[in-house]
């Protein structure tokens, strides 16, 4: 009898629960938003555009929370495999899980404002172009790579914005896993390290999403952006794998902390 | 089930934990491990618990290592004194969870045990009393009803109703359910009736392994006097003496013959029994005593 799918489960709605949350805040941030812009007569961000870009924080902290579950399923008899195999699985289904539930929820929303109340989304495809104003400096890269993720307008092709903002999520929740993880296994010094790799990771993702997707690039990678876009995909997958590998090697066979 | 201990040593960085422990249990009864602080022995069951991998050795359980096996590692359960200060689920949602993983898990039985513990089942266990959480490993070790079953030092901060009724029940579910339990312990007065076997565990080492009568009938005090006792004493193993005027009292290890116990009455010494405890405490004090033993 396997495992894995039962942790995956366990997993996912652990995790769903802590989402529904998230994203009922956000919702309620929203709405306060809307009509804040309703009173003044302005243009309102869409409950889409941030949610875009607050997740991607959330997705970091369970990621890093996603250790925790180690130690409890050991404890009941579980392996540390099924373990891996059971968070991973349920990571995914976050990650897909979030951007369509947040879709529906903006459809919805932008179809009552938008006819019933008769005020404007402002279109956020701006924070691509953000990238580009900021010169050089690493801080504002990361800062940037993190808030303002490359992003699709779900308008234009909505399978590939809610495919582009899922990968986000996972990679996210997947750097906050590889730091919780080292931190478990290595202690402080060495955990502080593994978060130097974590943002080199982050700033890759970020690099190759953009050119992948025909985006601006900052100045400092300005030279990848003669690389070709089936070498920045497989990078990114290369990049996925490698964090991957990384989470299973740290976890494979960690002692439990008592 | 079984379990083969086989040269296990556990090193870390400045020192060594365990070293080279060889022993087996085969039987469905309440193994007794009994250590002073420090001894080893949550290092030992970590390991048969796969918390943890060895350094050198190997730990069996069926033929098969239990580590990273999940045929095995669902069957071990091991409740230690663990800090539940992040767990808001009330003991319910708790077992319920748990209940998932356990193959052999009785939730009439835990919310009968719930009942006799007194457990608020609204209460999130974080907010439980420390003898409260105690109990809340209690009920999970005797509920999971897993074939090998580990409680390490469970009963820590639980107060003596409670803990009397922990023994009661897991004597009563070991009737009805025998599996290989094993408590570690340094109160070894109250518990000691518990015991079906004994095993001794100091500085990394284990000590003995015996049977509980037969542990028992290998020691004993000789009281009498002073002379006699002494002459008497001379070949054994003494653990223990005590004196009061002439009179002299001296704890022994090792079995007596019929002859010698025939020749201490004619000698008008008194033969008593000497109790777990008291051999623990002077085993486990003793200088070299592994070889002494051997």
């Amino acid at each position: 009898m396997k495992n894995f799918p039962k942790v995956a489960r366990d997993m996912f709605w652990a995790q769903m629960i802590w989402t529904f949350g998230f994203l009922g805040v956000m919702f309620i941030i929203n709405i306060v938003k809307i009509v804040i812009n309703l009173v003044r007569g302005t243009e309102a961000d869409g409950y889409y555009a941030s949610v875009l870009i607050a997740s991607n924080i959330f997705m970091i902290i369970i990621g890093l929370l996603a250790i925790y579950f180690l130690p409890y399923y050991v404890e009941n008899g579980v392996t540390r495999k099924d373990y891996f195999k059971g968070a991973l699985l349920a990571s995914v289904g976050l990650s897909l899980a979030i951007p369509i539930i947040t879709a529906i929820i903006s459809i919805v929303e932008q179809f009552i404002v938008t006819t019933l109340l008769n005020i404007n989304f402002r279109g956020i495809d701006i924070i691509n172009e953000v990238v580009s104003d900021v010169d050089g400096n690493i801080i504002g890269d990361l800062v940037l790579s993190v808030i303002l993720t490359p992003y699709v307008d779900p308008g234009s092709n909505w399978i590939l914005a809610i495919g582009v903002f899922s990968l986000q999520l996972f990679i996210f929740y997947l750097i906050g896993w590889f730091i919780s993880a080292s931190f478990y296994r290595f202690g402080t010094v060495t955990g502080l390290l593994f978060i130097l790799v974590a943002i080199m990771i982050n700033l890759l993702k970020d690099y190759f999403l953009r050119i992948s997707l025909g985006l601006p690039l900052s100045d400092r990678f300005s030279t990848l952006d003669s690389l070709p876009q089936g070498v920045t995909v497989l990078g990114l997958l290369l990049l996925i794998v490698f964090t991957v590998w990384i989470i299973r090697l740290l976890t494979r066979k960690v002692a439990i902390k008592m | 089930m079984n379990i083969k201990v086989d040269q296990l040593s556990l090193h870390f960085e400045n020192h060594k934990a365990l070293e080279d422990i060889t022993f087996e249990i085969n039987e469905k009864k309440l193994y007794g491990l009994l250590g002073r602080n420090g001894a080893g022995k949550t290092s030992l069951l970590s390991i048969i618990a796969s918390f943890r991998e060895p350094t050198s050795g190997s730990v069996t359980i069926n033929g098969e290592v239990p580590f990273e096996n999940a045929k095995i590692m669902q069957h071990v359960a091991f409740l230690y004194d663990k800090d539940y200060k992040d767990e808001s689920d009330n003991i319910k949602e708790l077992l319920q969870g748990i209940q998932r993983y356990r193959p052999n898990f009785d939730m009439q039985y835990a919310e009968y045990l719930i009942q006799q513990f007194k457990l608020d089942t609204k209460k999130p266990i974080n907010k439980f009393s420390k003898g409260m959480q105690s109990a809340v490993n209690v009920v999970v070790g005797l509920a999971s009803r897993t074939p090998i079953t580990i409680f390490d030092e469970v009963y820590l901060g639980m107060d003596a109703p409670a803990r009397d009724i922990f023994y009661k029940e897991l004597l009563k579910d070991q009737e009805n359910h025998p599996r290989i339990i094993i408590l570690s312990t340094h109160l070894v007065s109250e518990m000691d009736y518990l015991f079906d076997e004994v095993i001794f565990i100091n500085k990394g080492k284990i000590l003995l392994q015996e049977d509980y009568d037969s542990l028992l009938s290998k020691g004993a005090t000789i009281t009498g006097d002073r002379d006699l006792v002494e002459t008497f004493v001379q070949s054994k193993m003494q653990l223990n003496e005590e004196q009061l005027g002439h009179t002299k009292s001296v704890m022994i290890y090792g079995e007596l013959t019929n002859q010698e116990r025939k020749m201490a009455m004619e000698q008008g010494l008194e033969v008593g029994p000497i109790s777990l405890q008291d051999l623990f405490i002077h085993l486990t004090e003793e200088e070299n005593i592994d070889e002494k033993l051997s």
